[in-house]
């Protein structure tokens, strides 16, 4: 890989899933997007393809694929919910997600269908954990 | 089936500057540095440096090497050279494949003349052994010596409009070298014995093969070196070329140079089916009214009696959304009609009104928004025509694409290199 884990951007707000997703809560709502890890590995993104707004959507469903120049991968929802809001700029700027993966290459925000769902993901040091494994 | 991949010399030197690697033919190579994107860039606006010494390299010798070439390559190397197709000559270097009985391909190669009797055969990765081989296999007399130099040479290109200038600096009298270098043509040794050796040597006296080849449709040089001088001229050449702002580079940015020039991956493809009814007819020794051919060779009969090949056509979409391999390729109707081969992403190109332009176009539109397109190749049952309409569909999506004569304009491999210095 390019970044060893020790360079990698891991934030302690937001949660994080075995797919690479990450969810933040932001008052009701809760946005979603990739870690650091997941854009690294997937190398210069040059297309997001994400849900239509009010969509609902289960954990685990597909709800949109990232596309980078080596190869394109499904987006998973990390918890269920509607989508209230995609994040648009992404359509002309789809390496926001490479370069700010946190903030500026946000994806989807939603209203969570089960908060539940949000506490059972891992934090920052689970997820950290994780990688070292892999 | 893990088995260790093999290292280049510069496996060292990708790590530390933040390689993602991968294997490639049983080389764990670099895929991209800091980004594929600026890295196929940077071919068409300044340069581009790879490290290639994972491709093998066969030397082919003797009283009869000719006739055991003639016998197993696909172009006919006594009439290759420019229009009049004049026999192939020392410091000349060709393209072609080698096949099976069945027409089909074992790789593709260049063969590069050296001297009269004495031949170079770069392969594909990991094919060193296959196609000595091969060689051998055909070899009737013992009049010739075959030579796998596989991992005893060291090769990168540099690539892109300011590769004769990073050469001008690096080289010890680069007047002299640089004149004269057609697109397929080569001069030097990398043999420091060899008579050649005194052709091409760098500013510390190091001797190169300098070839006016690559793999990308853009202007440059492919250099052979002695594996022992390798780190050091990489070095060099990286020093040279950042006043250009050149880049090292993948192979993601290979890949997708190579599929915007409409040129084969080995093995991808071209491979186990008939080697005709494809985009590289020259690789072929057809003659002029294209219904023989000029010599015999492994594989000829069946290539003449393959009237149900598939055809292999190069295609280009209307974004740069991709399909993943395996993908079927569908008509009109939704038929399924064949297989995509290649499915990668020219960074520089993009669709303005009917035609596509590149980031160095100069007759592009103003409004011209140059985002990239998926562009590739697929091979199907019926004889499709530029301009043809087809799906591909993979498990995930399906997007429209267009069957193209051609992908990435204005490319600059031919272009002559006096211009470029």
């Amino acid at each position: 890989m390019a970044k060893e884990i020790s360079e990698l951007t891991l934030q302690d707000d937001v949660r994080y899933t075995e797919d690479h997703e990450w969810a933040r809560k932001e008052g009701g709502a809760v946005k979603i997007g990739i870690s650091d890890y997941a854009q690294d590995q997937l190398g210069d993104i040059v297309f997001v393809e994400l849900p239509e707004v009010d969509s609902e959507l289960e954990k685990g469903d597909e709800f949109g694929t990232v596309e980078s120049t080596k190869a394109v991968s499904e987006l998973y929802m990390p918890l269920g919910g509607k989508v209230v809001a995609v994040n648009e700029a992404l359509a002309d700027d789809p390496e926001q997600v490479n370069k700010d993966p946190y903030s500026g290459g946000w994806m989807v925000e939603i209203e969570p269908s089960d908060p539940a769902e949000f506490d059972a993901m891992m934090d920052k040091d689970a997820y950290l954990e994780m990688l070292k494994g892999l | 089936m893990a088995s260790a991949s093999k290292k280049t010399r510069l496996h060292g030197w990708h790590t530390a500057h933040g390689a993602n690697m991968a294997d490639f033919g049983g080389y764990e190579m670099p895929l991209w540095y800091s980004s594929a994107k600026n890295e196929h860039l940077a071919v068409l606006t300044q340069a581009g440096i790879f490290d290639t010494s994972h491709m093998a390299t066969v030397l082919v010798s003797g009283a009869e090497a000719l006739d055991l070439l003639q016998i197993c390559f696909t172009n006919d190397l006594t009439a290759c050279i420019g229009k009049e197709k004049k026999p192939l000559f020392s410091g000349r270097c060709v393209y072609g494949a080698f096949l099976n009985e069945q027409g089909h391909v074992i790789d593709d190669a260049i063969v590069f003349q050296i001297d009269e009797g004495r031949y170079m055969v770069v392969v594909n990765a990991g094919m060193g052994p296959a196609i000595a081989g091969h060689l051998k296999a055909q070899q009737g007399g013992a009049g010739v010596q075959i030579t796998d130099l596989s991992d005893r040479l060291g090769k990168m290109d540099i690539q892109g409009p300011a590769a004769a200038k990073i050469m001008q600096k690096i080289l010890a009298s680069p007047d002299t070298v640089l004149d004269r270098m057609p697109y397929f043509s080569f001069k030097g040794h990398f043999d420091e014995t060899a008579p050649r050796a005194d052709a091409v040597r760098l500013t510390d006296g190091v001797p190169i093969l300098l070839s006016r080849t690559g793999y990308t449709g853009e202007f440059g040089f492919e250099i052979f070196v002695a594996p022992e001088h390798f780190v050091q001229l990489w070095e060099t050449a990286m020093a040279a070329g950042e006043e250009f702002n050149g880049l090292a580079c993948g192979l993601a940015a290979r890949d997708s140079l190579r599929a915007g020039a409409v040129l084969p991956l080995s093995h991808q493809d071209i491979g186990p089916w008939p080697f005709v009814r494809h985009p590289w007819p020259f690789a072929l020794p057809y003659t002029d009214d294209k219904t023989g051919f000029t010599k015999s060779f492994v594989g000829d009969r069946a290539l003449l009696s393959a009237s149900d090949a598939d055809y292999t056509l190069p295609f280009a979409g209307y974004d740069l959304r991709k399909v993943s391999l395996p993908a079927a390729v569908l008509d009109a109707d939704g038929k399924e009609i064949g297989a995509v081969l290649t499915c990668a992403t020219d960074m520089a190109v993009g669709r303005c009104g009917d035609a596509i332009f590149s980031i160095v176009s100069a007759d592009a539109p103003d409004d011209c928004k140059i985002k990239g397109l998926c562009c590739g190749f697929v091979k199907v049952g019926p004889q499709l025509s530029a301009g043809q309409e087809v799906t591909l569909k993979d498990a995930r999506r399906q997007i429209q694409v267009r069957i193209q004569e051609d992908i990435r304009p204005d490319r600059t491999a031919r272009v002559s290199l006096k211009k470029m210095l």
